[in-house]
């Protein structure tokens, strides 16, 4: 029977050409983009989940505040923090530290090659123990004993030393040597954990005056686990952790959490990580994109199944007459659609395979099609699963259930509840294509008003390099500005570059350096209120090379001995701390050092535009400005890093030298944004691409059906012009039906999304018009080729053929 | 065999009603070969179809094989006329995507008969009715006659005792409808009853009884 049933589906599908194919091609790209998208979203949801144990693991978490309107939540903690946890709390199974190495790349010396390795950390002896990770070559024991160790992933063993087992090999990092202990898996996908080399704290700690640093319990360098008793009640444990702090502390201003370890992925509220987090709200948004996708697809499915039921009815009919049973013919359509669905399923794995590595590029992850995980085919049989499910029923059931002489009266069986639903699903699925048409315009628009917004000065043409402070920290604080400023005039005399400006911050794109306090003072300030303020410490070469506006009063002067205690506001500084006027010559005191208020610039962007501008003072001048930002002549770009390399070699031989430019540290800061930008643009490319091949077959079916009245009515003097409105009509009110749908909801939808940034546009009403026309442009097109089809047939011999 | 008794069937179109059939007293006997006879609109075919319980009546008593028919439920209808009825129509109604053979094999599945005792029972009529030669071949790739052939085969593959035929001549030549004919008398010998509507008096002279319908009213 079930024979019987594939030999007349599979015969079916071949004579049903082209319908078959946008059936099965449609189908098979609906699935492919959702079986990505499940991977990637079950891949969010499994963070971590693969050490042993990884429920009784935690992080500890801190919250300072700062002042009484700020809390500063930190990853890290102080170092000894861990080690009273685990004497003191008898909840406290276990205990590791790991602390992501200095500001920057690495530089590798392998036999006098220098490589720049980003991902580096110091780790604990307990480490290994808290966490799973495969070794292939060497132990941890090794790596435990021996302080100046390293244990590589499996993929910089082979950049480095080939297929070789690189235990023993030695790598030198600035004079030290370290020795090759193990070689690891490459961190899992799903691992917080992305570091490509291990070394042991101990040699960080070996160091005197680390050693001390670290023991401070004002610092906090650590991110520290905690392994519990399966028992345990991690706040109890938390407000044990805080007394510990609590004792070494004078302030009582923190207060300690704890985070499971496989939720750290969705961790939100850092004000900075090591950690690449994400966002589940994110995650929420495109397996449910995901879920549409299929569900877009699968309407094609049903959309052309039921149109081609007349079609099939004279089969049914017969097949009832000659003594079939509504369940008999019910299980053949659903054998049909599970069928179709195993097809597209199979085209569906060679598209998949076909994507991934585009798709691993775009999601920098490295997944991979195993036919041997569980995982995958969970993910495929879901998806087949809900295709089946949503493909099979409606149309068995409406196939099945025709009564078998009203085909041969000629009675349309396809009443006008059918063709209503039918329209409906159109209606469905391009209300979500013109949704996420909407919503590409905006984000679109959106990102080009980043890009608008911070143009004062060009990114292209400034580049910043900085001296490691394990350099100058050799000079006394006084001879710092000395060196500094000998390399600024060295650089300044190469034709190449244009200005130069020696500052604190390491970044004018994305400036994370704030600080609070009493030491900031002006009068008529309120005593509890001590705002974090963003501080640079420049030159006066800043001005200039960023485009900064005066509002009032002056910048820095060369040689102006006094501005040294003088500050800068912007004018959110101003308005913020409400200076009283005149607020030129106003008293102000910044850490400590008092001045005057000589000027105030224009507000400008110094961090990502998701966050408004703070107040920002600008002071001159200082022993640990060590950061460089260079501004090169036009059209000079190569020649100046050249000369800023022969400038550095001069000053640090010892030292690689690495720099970077503002317009690639401006796309880094953006990238998640851009990201989903572009999955947006490429889910509503496939989901009106998917849309449209339903359509088409739509199209052709009305086509056909109303071939009779086409004929007479080209009879009767309609011209081909008459006939395509005819046809098309039908489908223009279904996609105008769609708008009225999809603009409220992409409305409310982007408004949400721009909620994420601070400065945003507004979303003009012509976007909604571009995207009306765009989806009636690309409709109309896809109905009119079948249109004109039918509207230029010859009439007698669509007369004849009735 | 059967027996029908005070048969109505209206349609309603707007406050009017209709009648297709009006009082229809009919008894067929086995083995008896009846022709319904009468112009266009008279209600012939509706008379079959209710004969062959594909279609509902609004009135009367129809017994099939003591059965009552008026009073089964859907499902024994159908399982009534499987067992016992054959249906041949004027436009053939072959299903396209299956051959010749598996045409024919159709209603076997539907009654769950063995594999191996279908292929011998569709081998059986195929050699009887000499087309073997044509057992792989689509209904689109025969001749009118030859699909007629093929309609009636499928009808008498699950060997029922009455045969319901719509005009089965009426989309063939006369040479062709001849030959279909005789395979009608030929059957009926075997004891067959055949109920045939058609337009022919020649066609219905192959019958042992002619009822002449008028206005859905038998003369």
């Amino acid at each position: 029977m079930i024979k019987h049933y594939l030999k007349t589906a599979w015969r079916n599908l071949l004579r049903q050409g082209s319908s078959s194919f946008i059936n099965i091609g449609g189908l098979s790209i609906g699935m492919a983009a959702a079986i990505l998208i499940f991977l990637w979203v079950k891949n969010e949801f499994t963070f971590d989940n693969y050490h042993k144990d990884a429920n009784q693991v935690y992080r500890v978490k801190n919250y300072l505040a700062i002042n009484k309107n700020d809390t500063w939540v930190w990853e890290t903690s102080p170092y000894l923090l861990g080690e009273n946890a685990k004497q003191q709390i008898p909840e406290v199974l276990n205990m590791c530290r790991i602390s992501p190495m200095g500001w920057g790349a690495q530089h590798f010396n392998i036999k006098g090659q220098f490589y720049a390795e980003e991902a580096c950390a110091y780790v604990d002896s307990e480490w290994f123990n808290v966490f799973d990770y495969k070794f292939i070559h060497g132990n941890p024991s090794d790596f435990n004993q021996h302080p100046f160790s390293l244990i590589l992933t499996e993929s910089k063993s082979k950049k480095y030393f080939g297929n070789d087992d690189p235990v023993g090999r030695v790598i030198r990092m600035d004079t030290v040597d370290y020795q090759v202990r193990g070689v690891i898996k490459d961190n899992p996908v799903n691992s917080s954990f992305q570091f490509d080399v291990l070394i042991p704290l101990a040699a960080r700690t070996s160091n005197p005056g680390n050693k001390k640093n670290d023991e401070s319990w004002g610092n906090f360098n650590y991110l520290t686990f905690l392994k519990l008793v399966p028992s345990a009640d991690p706040v109890k444990v938390a407000a044990k952790l805080k007394a510990i702090i609590a004792r070494q502390r004078d302030e009582d201003n923190l207060q300690v959490g704890l985070i499971g370890l496989q939720d750290l992925r969705f961790e939100n509220d850092l004000q900075q990580s090591v950690m690449q987090h994400s966002d589940k709200q994110v995650t929420y948004i495109f397996a449910a994109l995901g879920i549409l996708l299929l569900l877009i697809a699968c309407i094609n499915y049903v959309n052309l199944t039921t149109a081609r039921a007349m079609l099939r009815a004279k089969e049914v009919s017969i097949k009832k007459i000659v003594g079939a049973e509504k369940r008999q013919l019910f299980i053949q359509f659903i054998t049909e659609a599970v069928m179709i669905s195993l097809l597209a399923l199979l085209l569906t794995l060679c598209i998949t395979q076909l994507a991934l590595p585009l798709f691993n590029k775009f999601t920098e992850k490295n997944f991979t099609l195993s036919f041997t995980s569980p995982g995958l085919w969970l993910v495929i049989g879901g998806t087949l699963l809900v295709t089946i499910l949503l493909t099979s029923i409606y149309p068995a059931v409406l196939l099945s259930s025709f009564k078998p002489l009203s085909v041969f009266r000629g009675v349309n069986i396809l009443k006008v509840k059918n063709a209503s639903l039918r329209k409906g699903l159109v209606v469905v699925q391009f209300s979500i294509s013109i949704v996420l048409i909407v919503g590409t315009i905006v984000m679109y628009r959106q990102l080009q008003f980043i890009n608008r917004q911070n143009t004062a000065y060009d990114r292209s043409q400034l580049m910043s390099f900085f001296v490691p402070y394990k350099i100058l920290g050799k000079y006394e604080k006084d001879m710092r500005p000395q060196l500094t400023g000998s390399v600024k005039k060295e650089l300044i005399s190469e034709t190449s570059i244009e200005d130069v400006s020696v500052l604190n911050q390491g970044s004018v794109i994305n400036m994370d350096g704030f600080s609070s306090g009493d030491s900031n003072d002006w009068d008529g300030r309120e005593k509890d209120f001590t705002p974090a303020i963003g501080f640079f410490y420049a030159d006066t070469s800043f001005k200039k090379i960023l485009n900064l506006e005066m509002k009032e009063g002056r910048w820095y002067e060369t040689g102006n001995v006094s501005d040294k205690h003088n500050s800068i506001l912007n004018e959110t500084a101003v308005r913020e701390f409400n200076i009283r006027k005149p607020v030129i010559g106003q008293r102000f005191v910044s850490q400590g050092d008092t001045g005057v208020i000589i000027g105030v610039v224009k507000d400008f962007f110094y961090k990502s535009l998701h966050e408004k501008i703070g107040p920002v003072v600008i002071r001159i001048e200082n022993e640990y400005n060590s950061n460089f930002l260079v501004k090169t002549a036009p059209g000079k770009i190569i020649a100046a890093t050249e000369s800023a390399e022969k400038v550095w070699k001069k000053f640090f031989p010892a030292e690689p030298f690495s720099y970077k430019f503002l317009n690639e540290e401006f796309d880094k800061l953006y990238h998640a944004d851009r990201k989903v930008s572009v999955l947006i643009w490429i889910f509503s490319g496939i989901a009106i691409f998917i849309s449209c091949l339903g359509l088409f077959g739509l199209a052709a079916f009305t086509a056909e059906r109303r071939v009779k009245e086409i004929g007479i009515r080209k009879i009767l003097g309609a011209g081909v012009p008459n006939i395509v409105s005819l046809l098309s009509r039908e489908f223009v009110y279904m996609v105008l039906l769609s708008m009225v749908i999809a603009f409220p909801v992409a409305w409310l939808a982007m408004n949400k999304w721009l909620q994420n940034f601070a400065y945003k546009i507004n979303i003009a009403w012509w976007i909604f018009l571009v995207a009306a026309v765009i989806a009636l442009a690309i409709a109309l097109l896809t109905i009119s080729y079948q249109a004109i089809k039918a509207a230029i047939a010859n009439p007698v011999k669509s007369l004849r053929t009735e | 065999m059967l027996d029908l008794k005070g048969i109505y069937k209206w349609v309603n179109t707007g406050n009017n009603r209709t009648f297709i059939l009006k009082d229809i007293n009919l008894s067929v006997k086995e083995g008896e070969f009846v022709s319904i006879m009468g112009p266009s609109g008279s209600g012939k075919s509706t008379l079959l179809n209710i004969i062959g319980m594909l279609d509902e009546f609004n009135e009367g008593e129809y017994n099939f094989f003591h059965e009552p028919v008026h009073k089964l439920k859907e499902k024994q209808r159908s399982a009534l006329y499987k067992q016992y009825i054959g249906f041949v129509f004027q436009a053939y109604h072959l299903i396209d995507e299956l051959t010749v053979y598996e045409n024919i094999e159709t209603p076997l599945i539907y009654q769950d008969i063995k594999a191996s005792e279908r292929k011998a029972m569709v081998a059986d009529i195929l050699d009887r009715f000499n087309i073997v030669g044509k057992k792989d071949l689509f209904p689109t790739q025969l001749s009118g006659g030859q699909q007629q052939l093929v309609g009636i085969a499928r009808a008498l593959i699950a060997k029922p005792r009455l045969i319901l035929a719509d005009e089965p001549t009426g989309n063939l030549n006369s040479k062709q409808g001849e030959e279909i004919m005789g395979l009608f008398s030929e059957l009926n010998k075997e004891g067959v009853a055949i109920i045939q509507v058609t337009h022919s008096e020649k066609n219905a002279s192959y019958g042992s009884k002619v009822i002449n319908l008028l206005d859905g009213r038998i003369q």
